[in-house]
């Protein structure tokens, strides 16, 4: 009976909590937004990129807001999706700032009620495929890239590798290069375009299992792959993101990359308030300096990654490199089936890699 | 007063159920529980379903993973027993000199978690760029053309490798001690009849020492078959998975089959409580070889003569080379580069890792997190452990039994699966999100070796003793404060180090339940190398094994213990 009457009082009180959460308003107004985030004092953000370039990244909001401190976790990929889900159903609200690599596990959050609605005010500069509603933001992009050793690739080689994808299937190639069957959104991306039923002639299962036929050698984790193509082990990547390029070529790492067209562009990396934020007021002002022109800029010099934003130059020194070529023509990605056949065609080359790559 | 003195006991026993039952089966219940739901994209539905048991136990996409799981367990505690019971019977039943050193150098493996020992061996043995085969090439290339790699870690054989280089130290520790008792008069017999100092280890020495030796195997082989970091790393590359690292998959990985997960998790612990249930069978029976009794004992050590000398020197120096030597040395390389590479020359260098390492707070947080709960789980399992044996010992029943059988299986959970269950355990206490929570899946992760190894300890040591002091009017609680305690001292000592050193390379229950306050560097190594930093993350690491060498050696100076004869003697 008391059990009972706890439980009622208890839904009750949530009943009224996330009442009064979703009636509550904050100042869209800076100076406003701040004052009050002041008064909270921090934020906590689980996050999923590179934990030192996400604290200097936090450093920096921290400089611009003077008595709100960041207090970064780095929680990757659906663990933070689970960590959230778990915190929410057992009402232990600790996390402020949400930022998913996954596009499946942001949308599930958004549909489930779970993040709030807050539109950032540069919401209209970003463009429709690195939004959710106004809910969640891609604050930068990751486009996938082949990343070779500049010591191992003569550049005939990189001519032909950066023609097309199809480059790879020059007999040349056979056993020079790395691949990953893991399941992630980069790993996912080119995978995507590839199954794409627009381009069932051009590639398809067919070309994964000539691509197989090449004997590439297979990892688990698509970064133990990228270090042993740096050291030297192979000669590529058939394929990774620039974003990790740019983080190794600016420690020194011998690589460059080439990205043929068209290239896989997309957001794999969501940020959004949570609904239950117990800092809800730093969490609104980190989110706007996040999507702001001084957070994408940030985001560029200390990630690597290029904004999401519109109308911000790219400022990262890498592009300044002879050998950099922009992105010729994007492939975006779509979501839908994204979605559904994400896990069918990572098993599908996992199993053509098996039958095909050994 | 004797009976209020017995009601202390019990009471203090109780206690101790209490907190086992809350610490282990209550978060093993939710892990259990979660395989009975049926899934969703990313988690659980709130549907029941046995959906994900029936998969796992009747198709062979996971019995496959559990027979490679089986067969590498299988192969890795053969060879890891080949090597450290050979080095333990040399070490403690031979004149070889050096004894103390040699000691030390093989158990110095125990000190590098299996993530950095990862890390040291893929810069080291990859067929092109590892450091071993760079060097091999350069020496072999003045004789011979394009000379073939003499070691390929991506392989099958890899994998085997550096496990075995892994678990051999424990196959030494838990061996030693019970080599140490043997009677060797067995021995000097063989040697008067004509055998030599090797016949006579082969003969009469192993024999004798078989029931420790199986236990010991018994021990490695779940150990071996519940990791996932390097059979899962290296085994997608070599062309295999087994059943640790598909439950990594499932848990970690979107679509998550977080029921798969739990189910899988559900059969890597039938095999444990087998395997402690046989481990517990054989411990009974070298029972038989108490020891400690209040007679004395003698023991001469084999000679083995200049050659033999020479050929042990040589064996366990090939070991050390391989397990300390080129490890450590490939690890500390690393955390001085500024990007992998085969060759090593001025432009790859840098002191960057260390000139950065400790100004970021979190690594200075997480130094002090690691000490803390270091000691503190070293201290926790030490007492739980050794209330737990005690009982089981001095008071077998089907209670006690049941509370050491209870308290020792979560060894073989994966501790991502048990993880979860801890978290949803404590979730909504104050514990969340603060170091305690650390603790205590530390102190439930590694109880089972404070039991085990208490376990044999307190065997060892007769009841005669403590019934002569009771006779003489103490209590229970001062027989066991005043005859075994002291007795077996070097054995408690040497749990407490153990369970400080694996719980400061523990990661995977960690990772998931850390936040910002109570970061650890087992986690903070991960994140380095999960966002492809290596270097950093090999410099983090070697934080963390001379943080691990300055406590044993703070600790060996206070309690004049060292590991690797406290164990030794405590045996398994």
């Amino acid at each position: 009976m008391i059990a009972k009457l706890a439980a009622r009082i208890g839904a009750l009180a949530l009943a009224l909590s996330s009442i009064g959460a979703s009636a509550q308003t904050f100042p869209n107004d800076e100076a406003k937004l701040y004052e009050a985030a002041k008064k909270e004092g921090k934020l906590v953000w689980y996050e999923s990129a590179p934990l030192e370039a996400m604290k200097a990244v936090a450093a920096e909001f921290e400089k611009k807001y003077p008595g709100v401190k960041v207090e970064v976790l780095r929680v990757v990929g659906v663990a933070q999706y689970q960590r959230f889900l778990q915190e929410v159903q057992a009402k232990r609200h600790a996390v402020d700032v949400l930022h998913i690599s996954d596009y499946p596990s942001m949308m599930d959050l958004i549909e489930q009620g779970h993040i709030a609605d807050w539109k950032v005010p540069l919401h209209d500069r970003i463009p429709e495929m690195f939004r959710m509603k106004q809910h969640a933001y891609a604050n930068y992009t990751t486009d996938n890239a082949i990343i070779y050793n500049v010591n191992k690739v003569t550049p005939e080689e990189v001519k032909i590798l950066a023609s097309s994808w199809k480059g790879v299937l020059d007999p040349r190639f056979k056993g020079r290069f790395a691949v990953t069957t893991m399941k992630c959104g980069a790993c996912y991306a080119n995978l995507h375009m590839f199954l794409d039923p627009k381009f069932a002639k051009e590639y398809g299962p067919d070309f994964l299992r000539k691509v197989a036929e090449q004997k590439p050698v297979v990892y688990g984790e698509v970064l133990v792959g990228l270090d042993r193509v740096i050291a030297g082990e192979h000669d590529f990547t058939f394929w990774t993101w620039e974003g990790i390029g740019v983080t190794h070529f600016q420690r020194g790492a011998p690589i460059r990359w080439v990205r043929p067209s068209p290239t896989p562009e997309f957001g794999n990396s969501w940020q959004a308030v949570s609904k239950y934020a117990p800092r809800p007021n730093a969490a609104r002002l980190f989110q706007n300096w996040s999507m702001s022109v001084e957070g994408a800029e940030v985001l560029q010099t200390k990630y690597g990654s290029r904004t999401t934003l519109a109308g911000i130059d790219d400022k990262r020194s890498v592009v300044k490199e002879s050998w950099y070529q922009p992105i010729k023509e994007v492939y975006p990605v779509d979501v839908k089936r994204w979605e559904r056949d994400f896990s069918k065609d990572l098993d599908l080359w996992a199993k053509t890699l098996r039958e095909h790559g050994r | 007063m004797t009976g209020q003195r017995s009601w202390a006991a019990r009471a203090g026993w109780l206690f101790v159920a209490s907190v086992v039952v809350l610490i282990v089966l209550v978060p093993l219940a939710y892990t259990i529980d979660a395989a009975f739901y049926k899934e969703t994209k990313i988690g659980l539905s709130s549907e029941r379903s046995l959906t994900a048991v029936i998969n796992v136990y009747t198709t062979w996409v996971y019995l496959e993973t559990l027979w490679e799981a089986v067969r590498l367990a299988v192969i890795v505690t053969a060879f890891s027993l080949v090597f450290g019971v050979l080095m333990a019977m040399l070490i403690c039943r031979t004149d070889l000199p050096f004894k103390r050193t040699l000691e030390t150098l093989i158990i110095l493996p125990l000190f590098l978690s299996p993530f950095t020992g990862l890390i040291a061996w893929i810069a080291l043995g990859s067929e092109k760029t590892g450091f071993v085969n760079v060097a091999w090439r350069t020496i072999a290339g003045l004789v011979f053309d394009n000379p073939p790699a003499i070691a390929n870690v991506w392989t099958y054989g890899g994998v085997v490798w550096v496990m075995t280089l892994f678990f051999a130290p424990f196959a030494y520790l838990f061996t030693a001690g019970s080599l140490r008792k043997v009677d060797s008069s067995l021995e000097e017999a063989a040697r008067v009849s004509g055998a030599s100092a090797w016949t006579t280890l082969a003969r009469i020495t192993l024999p004798v020492s078989l029931p420790a030796v199986f236990a010991a195997g018994l021990l490695i082989f779940i150990l071996a078959a519940e990791l996932y970091t390097i059979p899962g790393i290296i085994g997608t590359t070599a062309g295999f998975t087994t059943m640790p690292w598909k439950i990594y998959l499932d848990s970690t990985q979107f679509p998550v089959h977080r029921a798969h997960a739990a189910a899988s998790g559900t059969i890597l612990l039938l095999v444990t409580i087998v395997g402690v249930w046989m481990q517990r069978r054989v411990t009974r029976v070298s029972e038989r070889y108490v020891t400690v009794s209040g007679k004395g004992f003698r023991g001469n050590p084999l000679k083995l003569g200049r050659a033999g000398t020479t050929i042990a020197l040589g064996i366990i120096g090939f070991y050390i080379l391989c397990a300390d030597i080129l490890p450590f040395g490939a690890l500390i390389l690393s955390s001085f580069m500024k990007f992998s590479a085969a060759t090593i020359t001025s432009e790859v260098l840098t002191l960057d890792q260390y000139r950065d390492i400790f100004r970021i707070e979190n690594v200075r947080t997480a130094l002090v997190n690691t000490v803390v709960l270091g000691l503190m789980s070293g201290t926790v399992c030490l007492l739980l452990g050794l209330a737990i044996s005690y009982a089981e010992v001095r008071a077998p029943g089907p209670a006690t039994r049941s509370l050491a059988f209870l308290g020792v299986l979560p060894v073989a959970v994966p501790g991502l699966v048990f993880g979860i269950g801890l978290l949803w355990t404590y979730i909504q206490t104050p514990l969340y999100g603060s170091i305690w929570i650390l603790l205590l899946a530390y102190v439930a992760k590694f109880l089972p070796y404070g039991i085990l190894v208490t376990h044999s300890g307190i065997l060892q040591i007769h009841s005669d003793l403590e019934a002569s002091a009771r006779i003489s009017g103490a209590g229970p609680l001062t027989a066991m404060a005043r005859i075994t305690i002291p007795l077996i001292k070097p054995t408690l000592i040497a749990v407490f180090f153990f369970v400080m050193l694996m719980s400061i390379k523990e990661l995977s229950a960690s990772i998931l339940l850390y936040s910002d306050r109570s970061q650890v560097l087992s986690v903070l190594t991960w994140h380095y190398m999960d966002a492809g930093n290596y270097q950093f993350a090999a410099a983090v690491g070697v934080v963390q094994t001379m943080l691990m060498l300055l406590l044993v050696i703070g600790t060996r100076a206070i309690f004049d213990v060292g590991l690797e004869r406290a164990l030794g003697k405590g045996g398994a």
